[in-house]
């Protein structure tokens, strides 16, 4: 069978969904219904346990076959976001941890040195770490060699739906990487998931745009089937690009010269 | 003679923005929302997080002309002591309160840093996000705060229009226009991690305002990178002073100037309170907002009051309850957030030097 697998979990679904931005935890819980993922990431800040209608955390831990990946999302530091994964697993009993570091609450784009900071002390205390970084093929190797479940480079920024800007590194991070690499982040349509997934990627993060769409529950299972897809067609082996014109007069003919 | 910095004047950067609050045409408006709210969902997506404002006291030192806590004023002064402070709090939760933004008014004997920090300090332990709108703070104190547990600070700068801010603030530490414009880069370089800006609309030219507003903004993320950034939009309402605002906003126009924020900054938190009539918050919602107050008293002990007497800083025009307001969020498919922050993020940013 063709799984996901993180180090020593199996998942049949390649689509993980974020749960933030949804315009209610029913909407939500639908969407992550009909997307069939089996992980789903939830930052800590949205643990609420005082208020229960806001809370991310209660509904989802009661989904059956759903393994939760807590996020550090709003740690600026390796310090706070080391902080936040011993809380999360505390609270939320899951060995995942996807470590989310942005110094910079405007843009959201991950700090390198933080998140390696983080990563290394992290998966030494035996968290499965989930580093979301910038598609930069030498921070991947470097986090692989730390310990590290995955990767998961952005397609493009957060919330911005310019599907997968960094195709180019991307496909370097793919080739090189011995860990499963997970495109999270900037996907707008199914078929950039698609794409993802033809590339090689081992599965896809989408947030925003299943929740920002008018259906969300129709929208996850339209990125189910593309991831789906996409994955069959990696499996199944892509024709190749022609990429090379064909010369007139061949180029190899001097082979078979005698003199 | 108060020289203005040359990032708060140089024009380069707004053209686009200039253009949006310029053209007044009903259709440029509605081009604006359309874009700005597209923008909005992509960004933030359906969630809308809450706070509430508590006000420790009404003593002031400064003479805004504008303000129904100007020193001047006949109003009885009050603060609260910490066991009133924990009793209002307790009211707070109540309503479900989890987000709490601290306010004072300038620096007096009465309520000053140490005041302050204890206040922060206990808001801390029972509230998942602090932040403070009090007066101008050095550095040092600034770090002291972040430490306590406050993420952020708002201070307005009122009006950005030089002449108009040293005629309306009459006397007092607020008189001084570049210290108070400093005071973001001392919030930052203190350590706090997200700097609340805004103009208090109706006291100049709303353009002008608006455009150094947003390169105060600018200048700020440039040079204190790891800063975040937060735009409110007050105008002014009639005040318990009896001010007349000189340049009145209308909705149209406020409208105009806050879908031009989202556009020219897609990125920055947009603020809006309960000023604002219980309409035009709903409508910015779903448009460009992205931090609301609710059940708000502007009065010190509203909570346990129950009602805004009429003597708070400014009136109230949105005086739904919690349970309203979030059920009017919900009708929009807008989630209703009151936890969006979590404690262990707490202390002092590192690293907040600028860059230069």
């Amino acid at each position: 069978m063709d799984h996901l697998q993180l180090a020593a979990h199996t998942f049949s679904s390649r689509l993980i969904l974020g749960t933030g931005k949804f315009s209610s935890a029913a909407v939500m819980l639908e969407a992550v219904k009909a997307s069939g993922a089996q992980l789903v990431t939830v930052a800590l800040r949205r643990f609420n346990r005082e208020q229960l209608e806001d809370d991310l955390f209660g509904p989802l831990s009661e989904l059956p076959g759903i393994t939760l990946m807590p996020n550090t999302s709003g740690a600026s530091t390796a310090a706070e976001a080391i902080k936040a994964a011993n809380i999360s697993r505390e609270l939320s009993g899951s060995p995942f941890i996807k470590v989310e570091i942005h110094p910079n609450p405007q843009h959201l784009m991950p700090d390198p040195i933080e998140t390696m900071e983080a990563a290394r002390v992290l998966a030494s205390e035996g968290f499965l770490v989930m580093p979301y970084i910038s598609p930069d093929p030498v921070l991947a190797k470097r986090l692989e060699e730390v310990g590290c479940a995955s990767v998961m480079p952005l397609g493009s920024a957060i919330g911005s739906g310019q599907g997968l800007a960094s195709a180019a590194m991307l496909s370097i991070i793919i080739r090189e990487s011995s860990i499963p690499v997970i495109v999270d982040a900037g996907l707008r349509a199914p078929s950039e998931a698609a794409r993802a997934m033809e590339m090689g990627c081992s599965a896809v993060l989408v947030n925003s745009a299943i929740a920002a769409s008018d259906n969300p529950a129709e929208m996850a299972a339209a990125f189910r089937d593309s991831t789906d897809a996409g994955r069959r067609a990696f499996k199944a082996g892509l024709m190749r690009e022609s990429r090379e014109a064909v010369a007139t007069s061949p180029l190899t003919s001097f082979l078979g010269e005698q003199s | 003679m108060t020289i203005l910095p040359d990032w708060l004047t140089d024009n380069n950067d707004c053209r686009e923005l200039e253009a949006m609050l310029r053209n007044r045409s009903p259709e440029s408006l509605e081009t604006m929302a359309a874009r700005s709210r597209a923008m909005t969902l992509r960004r933030f997506g359906r969630t809308m997080p809450l706070y509430a404002p508590l006000y420790l006291s009404n003593y002031c030192s400064s003479g805004c002309a504008y303000c129904g806590f100007a020193s001047d004023r006949t109003t009885p002064r009050r603060k609260l002591d910490e066991e009133e402070i924990r009793r209002e709090i307790a009211a707070m939760k109540q309503l479900g309160i989890q987000d709490i933004l601290l306010l004072t008014g300038e620096r007096t004997a009465a309520v000053g840093f140490e005041y302050l920090k204890r206040a922060v300090d206990i808001a801390a332990e029972s509230m998942q996000r602090v932040t403070v709108e009090a007066f101008p703070m050095s550095v040092e104190e600034y770090r002291e705060l972040a430490g306590s547990g406050c993420t952020g600070i708002t201070i307005y700068q009122e009006t950005y229009d030089l002449l108009q801010y040293e005629a309306l603030h009459r006397w007092g530490p607020k008189k001084d226009y570049l210290y108070r414009l400093a005071t973001p880069e001392r919030a930052l370089e203190g350590g706090i991690k997200t700097i609340g800006l805004g103009v208090l609309f109706g006291l100049s030219d709303p353009v002008t305002d608006a455009l150094m507003l947003y390169r105060h903004a600018r200048h700020l993320e440039k040079t204190y990178w790891r800063g975040g950034i937060s735009i409110s939009f007050p105008r002014l309402r009639p005040q318990t002073g009896g001010y007349e605002p000189t340049h009145p906003v209308d909705d149209h126009l406020l409208a105009r100037i806050i879908l031009a924020f989202r556009i020219a900054m897609p990125d920055v938190e947009l603020v809006l309170s309960t000023r604002e009539k219980p309409s035009f918050r709903d409508g910015m919602a779903g448009l460009a907002i992205t931090r609301m107050s609710i059940a708000s008293r502007t009065t010190v002990g509203g909570y346990l009051e129950g009602e805004n007497s009429g003597e708070g800083q400014f009136e109230i025009s949105d005086s739904r309850t919690a349970e309203e307001f979030c059920q009017a969020l919900r009708s929009r498919r807008i989630e209703p957030v009151f936890k969006n922050w979590e404690p262990a993020y707490n202390g002092p940013s590192r690293n907040t030097l600028p860059c230069s």
